[in-house]
C-alpha cells in the first residue's frame, strides 16, 4: 500500500519573495526560466490567488511583471518538485547584481 | 490598460507591415527608425544603446515566435510601442529556439517607472493567447494589427 501511495508525485507550493530590485525581469527571468526547463516536474509560478503561468515559458513569466519585493507562489508537481522548488526559489533570491554575465 | 492609452503609445504610423531586416540587430534598428520617424525619439544613438544594452543582458526572444527589444531611456518623450512582423522569421536566440515572427520595439521614458514594467508584462499577457498570435500573423493592414492589439490590451 505505502509503495503505490509513495509513487503518486503530490503538488507542493511555495511562497518566495523576489529579490532582484528591478523585478522577474532581463537576467534574473532567464535564470529562473532556464532552472524550471532543468526538471522534469511541471512547474508553474503566479501571485496569489491568481492563475499562475508556466514557469518554463519566458513569455509567461514576463507577463507576471512581477516587482522586486512581490511575493509569487511557485507550484510544483512531478518526482523532482523539491529540487525544483529549491532552485527556482534560490535564483528569485538572488539580488540583481549576483547573476553572472553568460 | 485603458485605450486611451494605448491608442497613445502604438499609433498606426508605428506599425509597420513590409519585411523587417533579417538579422536581430538590424530589424532592431528598422523598427527604431519607425519610431524616430514618427518624432517619438529625441537621440536614436541614445535609444539604440539602451536597446542593446538590455539585449546583451539576456534576449528579448521570449519565445513562441516573439521578441519583445525594449528600454527605458531618456531619450524618448512619450512610451512607444512599434510593431513589425518577419515572414521567415528572426533568429532571437529564443529560449525555445523559435524564430521571432512578430516583433515588438517598446521604449519608455526614463522617469516612466512602472510604466515600463506593465507595458512589458500586458504585452507578453495578451501574446500567450494562440489566437492573438495567428491574428497578428495574417493581419492585413496596419489598422486591422493596431484593433487587434488594442482588444487584446483593454
Amino acid at each position: 500500500m505505502n509503495e503505490v501511495h509513495d509513487s503518486i508525485p503530490q503538488m507542493i507550493q511555495r511562497t518566495v519573495t523576489v529579490v532582484p530590485e528591478e523585478g522577474l525581469h532581463a537576467r534574473p527571468a532567464s535564470a529562473f526560466v532556464e532552472a524550471a526547463n532543468e526538471y522534469e516536474a511541471d512547474l508553474q509560478v503566479g501571485p496569489h490567488e491568481e492563475d499562475p503561468v508556466d514557469a518554463r515559458s519566458m513569455l509567461g513569466v514576463t507577463s507576471l511583471g512581477a516587482k522586486g519585493g512581490d511575493e509569487l507562489v511557485i507550484y510544483a508537481d512531478g518526482e523532482d518538485a523539491e529540487a525544483a522548488l529549491d532552485a527556482l526559489e534560490d535564483v528569485l533570491s538572488t539580488p540583481e547584481d549576483e547573476f553572472d554575465d553568460e | 490598460m485603458d485605450e486611451a492609452t494605448i491608442d497613445q503609445v502604438i499609433t498606426e504610423d508605428l506599425i509597420v507591415l513590409e519585411e523587417p531586416p533579417a538579422n536581430k540587430e538590424d530589424a532592431i534598428e528598422y523598427m527604431l527608425d519607425i519610431a524616430v520617424e514618427a518624432g517619438r525619439v529625441t537621440d536614436r544613438e541614445a535609444a539604440l544603446e539602451a536597446v542593446l544594452e538590455r539585449e546583451r543582458q539576456s534576449t528579448t526572444g521570449v519565445g513562441k515566435g516573439i521578441g519583445i527589444p525594449h528600454a527605458k531611456t531618456d531619450a524618448m518623450t512619450e512610451p512607444t510601442v512599434v510593431f513589425t512582423r518577419s515572414t521567415e522569421g528572426i533568429d532571437f536566440d529564443s529560449m525555445d529556439d523559435r524564430p521571432a515572427k512578430l516583433l515588438f520595439l517598446l521604449l519608455v521614458p526614463a522617469e516612466g517607472g512602472e510604466e515600463h514594467l506593465g507595458i512589458l508584462s500586458s504585452l507578453s499577457r495578451a501574446l500567450m493567447h494562440d489566437e492573438v498570435r495567428e491574428n497578428l500573423l495574417t493581419a492585413d493592414s496596419s489598422a486591422t494589427v493596431k484593433s487587434i492589439i488594442v482588444d487584446a490590451l483593454t
